[in-house]
């Protein structure tokens, strides 16, 4: 088979991740080939390939075009990290520029992140900031093999030791980037806004194992994403209520005040987005 | 390759592009530009992307702002969380605890050698060990598929250094457990004990991967052409004289010989001025003082590495008595990153040792009010420095990127011109040129995601 990788908008944060996996994503790279990969390859012309990793969002002219061409040239394309899948860290972006016309010397930037679900059809997506490299190595693996890669459907809780305390001793919960104060207890507990309730698992919980705050950064679990009844802000509110025994209506004005923290890896989601159209603050 | 016509009233001549520039971190080409008489007039390295990650921190809580900095680049993004939450607690006039600065500090060492690793592996290796072959052989799985063992070995050390990362910090990638004030935990024993024993399986690896990066060199240094030596000064951080990461200066020497010249953090960031660039996303940056820059790898093993590190140095030495000192082409390349794997891995050994003499305090806690930070550190690819000003209220209110890339620039174009004045001839570029042309670019080790935040 063929495989490519094209980096669109990204820090190449994803492609690092599945470099890290060494040896045995060389070996498995070596019984098929690499039709274009910039990092790999010195190969200069996007080839017509079976499998396709897409990493980043689109924010320039450059980029719309390579994306159209990835969406012409490709069978399977899988979308790598937080930025190809929900816009990710780059969602944040909200420049002011002049709109002018694509010019010959230099790509004409966008003034927001423009989602890749716009430009292709997605088969699959591998969200994370990076994802880890297990799963990457996995999907790529089963997708070459030709078997459904496994699916992490739990969140990040589900993956954490934390112990957690049904109405605990926090009354509020606070942007405090400090470490957590005790090693065993649920960082909600202790009054740190941890996105991991709301989040895909399948990252061993590393920032909360770390005592540290889930930063959202592998973005909603499937409960969020199937349900129009939920979203990272009303599970967000619920999680937090049941944590710290406080009033639902108090928890939610606190945490109204911190939507562009809990929002910080979907501002450019259009599904994410859709379920509190109007809450979340815009540049 | 694409070639066009230039619309520009100085230039009447032809630019041909060399798109995309591959084995790199990012997207970025290579415009070489012709006189009327299709002679090269300049070649320069593009970067195609804007990314606006400082702006995007304008408001923000500075306490925010190193988890969004570390995305501006995936490869040195720890190097950006750690620079972002200096340049914050000096801005907050924090001191942090040692046993954090300690924890740090040997996560940099970690970061460096494992950053390294994949780099000669995915990056650097192809165009030493085989030069002459074409695209579908000159890759990391070309070379698997001739020598397994040399990629097996690169990626032993590489997954036990990235284990230990893993260990200590929570998270390769993220390094979660650096935050503004110190770090959110200290290593327990028994995470220090693991984390040693990955280090001490690496010795072997290291030291044959160096052998592999001499042989290497030696051949490429007898078969490449060397009129094109590197113009200007190399430059980092440094401690007593030597390179460091986390150094107490800053330190520059002119590639034609000559003693350096050693400036504080605060005079060298006063010296730094950005230059505009309508062909570019980069902003090249001019120290006073100095014509041009070139930070990272080669800068640091021209240097010199200390006595605490013994391997590093007898290495380095036995480098030094093959080639003069400084070490002033590109085919010291793949060499210097080799050197580094080991300098880093035996800093990190020696530091872990001392892993948990620091005390118990891990974390300080920080009052962000108006006023200004910096820090300037060395990442794998170079000097990186971070600025920030808080305004009223301690929100930010300028936040200022200094790339490695950004201070290279200068001299990587420069000397990208001189390599394709004698390497192009005509318009029609050659794959052997397009080649030279490209390792002239990947002996900067370039990262495009950094230099375009």
């Amino acid at each position: 088979m063929y495989i490519s990788s094209v980096a669109l908008g990204a820090c190449g944060g994803c492609e690092a991740s599945l470099l890290a996996a060494g040896e045995p994503l060389v070996a498995l790279l070596s019984e098929h080939d690499i039709g274009f990969s910039s990092l790999l390859v010195d190969r200069r012309t996007l080839t017509p390939s079976d499998v396709v990793l897409v990493s980043g969002c689109v924010r320039n002219s450059e980029e719309r075009r390579l994306a159209e061409e990835v969406a012409r040239t490709s069978r399977k394309i899988i979308a790598v990290g937080t930025c190809a899948v929900y816009g990710g860290v780059a969602g944040l972006r909200r420049l002011e520029l002049e709109q002018g016309e694509d010019d010959d010397v230099l790509p004409r930037v966008f003034g927001e992140a423009e989602p890749l679900d716009q430009f292709m059809s997605i088969e699959i997506y591998v969200p994370g900031c990076p994802p880890p490299t297990p799963i990457l190595f996995e999907t790529v693996k089963a997708v070459l093999e030709g078997t459904p890669p496994e699916r992490y459907d739990t969140t990040v809780c589900s993956d954490c030791d934390r112990r957690v305390i049904r109405k605990g001793p926090a009354r509020a919960v606070s942007l405090r980037t400090g470490p957590a104060v005790s090693d065993d207890a649920c960082l909600l507990n202790q009054g740190l806004l941890c996105a991991g309730p709301v989040t895909r698992g399948g990252c061993e919980a590393s920032c909360p194992s770390a005592g540290v705050v889930c930063a959202g950064c592998r973005g909603p679990s499937d409960a969020i994403l199937s349900s129009q009844l939920h979203s990272l802000y009303s599970d967000m509110v619920s999680f937090v209520t049941r944590t710290t025994g406080g009033r639902r209506e108090k928890v939610a004005a606190q945490l109204d005040a911190m939507l562009d923290v809990i929002y910080s890896y979907t501002a450019r989601d259009p599904v994410a987005m859709f379920k509190v159209r109007g809450k979340v603050p815009r540049g | 390759m694409d070639e066009m016509r230039v619309s520009g009233d100085e230039l009447t001549g032809q630019r041909v592009r060399i798109y995309p520039v591959t084995r790199i971190q990012g997207r970025a080409d290579i415009e070489v530009l012709f006189d009327p008489h299709h002679k090269v007039q300049e070649a320069r390295f593009r970067a195609l992307d804007y990314r606006g990650i400082e702006k995007m921190t304008l408001g923000m809580s500075p306490l925010r702002v190193p988890a969004v900095l570390s995305a501006a680049c995936g490869v040195c993004g720890p190097f950006h969380r750690l620079a972002s939450c200096m340049a914050v607690e000096s801005a907050c006039g924090a001191e942090v605890p040692p046993a954090a600065a300690s924890l740090r500090e040997l996560l940099c060492w970690l970061l460096l050698a494992s950053t390294h690793l994949a780099t000669i592996t995915y990056c650097a290796l192809p165009d030493f060990a085989l030069p002459m072959s074409d695209a579908a052989v000159k890759n990391v799985t070309g070379i698997y598929m001739v020598d397994q063992e040399s990629v097996s070995r690169l990626s032993r050390a590489m997954a036990s250094i990235d284990e230990a990362i893993r260990i200590l910090a929570g998270n390769r990638f993220r390094v979660p457990v650096v935050l503004p004030g110190g770090v959110s935990r200290l290593p327990a024993p028994s995470a220090v004990e693991a984390a040693s024993a990955l280090l001490a399986s690496c010795e072997d690896d290291l030291r044959e991967t160096v052998r592999l990066a001499e042989m290497l060199t030696r051949r490429e240094s007898r078969m490449m052409e060397t009129g094109t030596p590197l113009p200007g000064h190399y430059l980092c951080s440094v401690t007593d004289g030597l390179a460091a990461l986390i150094g107490s200066g800053i330190s520059a020497a002119p590639f034609s010989g000559g003693e350096p010249v050693t400036m504080s953090p605060a005079e060298f960031l006063s010296a730094i001025e950005a230059e505009e660039t309508d062909w570019s996303f980069l902003k090249p940056l001019r120290v006073d003082g100095l014509d041009c820059q070139m930070v990272g790898p080669l800068a640091r093993v021209n240097m010199g590495f200390g006595q605490d590190t013994p391997l590093a140095h007898l290495e380095r030495g036995r480098l030094l008595e093959q080639w003069e000192h400084p070490l002033d082409s590109e085919f010291f390349f793949l060499m210097s990153l080799a050197l580094e794997a080991v300098w880093g891995w035996e800093k990190a050994t020696r530091l872990l040792q001392a892993a948990s003499d620091g005390g118990p305090e891990c974390w300080t806690k920080l009052q962000p009010a108006a006023g200004t930070g910096h820090a300037v550190l060395d990442s794998p690819r170079g000097t990186l420095a971070h600025q920030v000003e808080l305004g009223a209220g301690g929100a930010v209110a300028d936040y200022r990127v200094m790339s490695p890339l950004q201070f290279s620039y200068r001299t990587m174009n420069k000397h990208l011109t001189s390599v394709a004045a004698r390497s192009v001839s005509g318009i029609d570029i050659s794959e052997a040129a397009t080649a030279r042309l490209q390792l002239a670019v990947r002996s900067f080790n370039p990262c495009v995601p950094c230099g375009t935040h």
